[in-house]
């Protein structure tokens, strides 16, 4: 059976008061949510609280979801977007602009990100498996600005397509696309100028 | 040539087709176009580097694993049970009516039991259990005659009428009380006596006081009010002509000093 029909499937037995339909939507898309929050908000806490707020708010509006207006994972990736605007928005002000320069942590002697990244690493377009190069990318994705970054991350990590992400984002298909190859210029901009700082 | 546009294609078409070309899905004569206009354009040409670089880096992310507690937290702040799998299992099992019921009574108990089972609660229970025994202990009541109480209305009513009257005889007993008592009724019978001229005779002066005092009133009645008074002592000499001769004879007769005559005025006031 197709995944959509499945999700359409469980779903409608989850409206009408199904526990277990409503537990196996939470096992199938909880990681993948999870990690669309880790990636927009950068912190696993924040992660964690939207990632139950999505499925409370998915909880009570499931009965709203038309199977015939798109897929179900498209939904439900609508829904986490919305979240993560408002919350953005929220912490606008209480966000540090944390700056690949400047310390990662309170104390003030801690070495900058710059100089933690190994100076002996492969080369960046290898494909850098170190857990401290994939926290370095982690962190210049949050430097990206929020439409730049939700878009590459719904491409790039999200494996959705253009159209997907068009009906997502509320925007043409041509905006996603410059977005997302402004996304990922950018991004790369960034890393390298952390690397030639180290070099 | 910074955005010169290629023979072949113009700059916002290689960006148009940037994502295409970087998915793998450009192919023909127009992916020939795009590379060639890459090659040629500067700003084209490291645009395509950086997002083929950018791309990447993004796919160096994996997965992240949530955290293990997070499917548990949701299901509880959802639909409020942890997970299905355990009542399902639960209920393809046969139990005894005994079972049902203790597991009924266990749903209901148990928040319960959890709620007394945490410490300030038990800190409160033990202090009223132990004031209330305190209490019992030093009014003298045993729980071991609790059992031969009479409950009916009337036993009850008659238990109280008895108590009542216990407790007041015996408070009205304790020596202390009575001692108290005692003295205070000796100060009351040695003040008595004292105290009544004493209060009579400061009523009678507070009552003057208040008839003389004219202070505050106009002069005319200052006058008017001296002049009232009863029982005033008049000396001879300052009597009339006419009876003077007469009463000077009568001082000089006998009396050492200037006879005093007490003569009282009646006047009638308007």
């Amino acid at each position: 059976m197709e995944d959509a029909h499945v999700a359409a499937l469980l779903v409608r037995r989850c409206v009408a008061g199904d526990a277990a339909a409503w537990e196996e939507i939470v096992q199938r898309y909880h990681r993948r949510i999870y990690n669309l929050c880790y990636r927009f908000a950068g912190s696993a806490d924040d992660a964690q609280d939207l990632t139950q707020e999505v499925f409370i708010r998915m909880y009570r509006t499931l009965n709203s979801y038309d199977v015939g207006r798109g897929a179900f994972m498209t939904w439900i990736t609508t829904l986490t977007r919305n979240l993560l605007v408002d919350h953005f928005r929220k912490t606008k002000h209480d966000r540090l602009t944390d700056s690949l320069d400047a310390t990662a942590s309170d104390h003030e002697d801690a070495m900058p990100l710059g100089e933690r990244i190994p100076d002996g690493g492969p080369a960046p377009d290898a494909g850098v498996q170190s857990r401290e190069t994939k926290e370095t990318v982690h962190q210049a994705l949050q430097r990206l600005s929020p439409e730049l970054r939700e878009a590459v991350i719904l491409r790039d990590l999200q494996d959705m397509d253009y159209r997907e992400i068009a009906t997502v984002l509320k925007v043409p298909e041509g905006t996603v696309k410059s977005r997302i190859n402004r996304g990922r210029a950018e991004l790369a901009r960034l890393l390298q100028r952390t690397y030639r700082q180290v070099m | 040539m910074p955005g010169k546009e290629d023979i072949r294609m113009s700059c916002s078409e290689f960006d148009a087709l940037l994502s295409q070309a970087i998915d793998g899905t450009l192919a023909g004569d127009r992916l020939s176009a795009f590379e060639a206009h890459g090659r040629v354009c500067q700003l084209c040409g490291p645009l395509l580097h950086e997002a083929e670089a950018g791309r990447s880096w993004l796919k160096s992310l994996a997965d992240v694993a949530p955290p293990d507690e997070l499917v548990t937290n949701i299901l509880l702040r959802t639909s409020g049970v942890a997970s299905t799998h355990r009542q399902v299992a639960g209920k393809a099992e046969p139990t005894s009516w005994v079972a049902r019921i203790r597991e009924w009574a266990n749903v209901i108990t148990s928040p319960v039991v959890a709620m007394a089972r945490q410490p300030r609660f038990a800190m409160s229970f033990g202090m009223a259990f132990f004031t209330l025994s305190v209490t019992l202990s030093l009014a003298g009541v045993k729980l071991s005659d609790l059992r031969h109480m009479d409950l009916r209305p009337s036993a009850i009513r008659r238990s109280y009428y008895e108590t009542s009257g216990r407790v007041v005889k015996y408070y009205e007993n304790i020596r202390f009380v009575y001692e108290i008592e005692s003295r205070v009724r000796q100060f009351k019978e040695a003040a008595a006596p004292a105290e009544q001229p004493s209060e009579q005779q400061n009523n009678n002066d507070r009552k003057n006081k208040t008839k003389n005092d004219t202070s505050g009133q106009p002069e005319q009645k200052q006058e008017r009010n001296y002049s009232r008074e009863g029982n005033q002592p008049v000396f001879a000499a300052s009597l009339p002509v006419n009876r003077g001769p007469e009463l000077a004879r009568l001082w000089r007769a006998g009396s050492p000093e200037p006879t005093v005559v007490s003569v009282t005025t009646y006047r009638r006031f308007s």
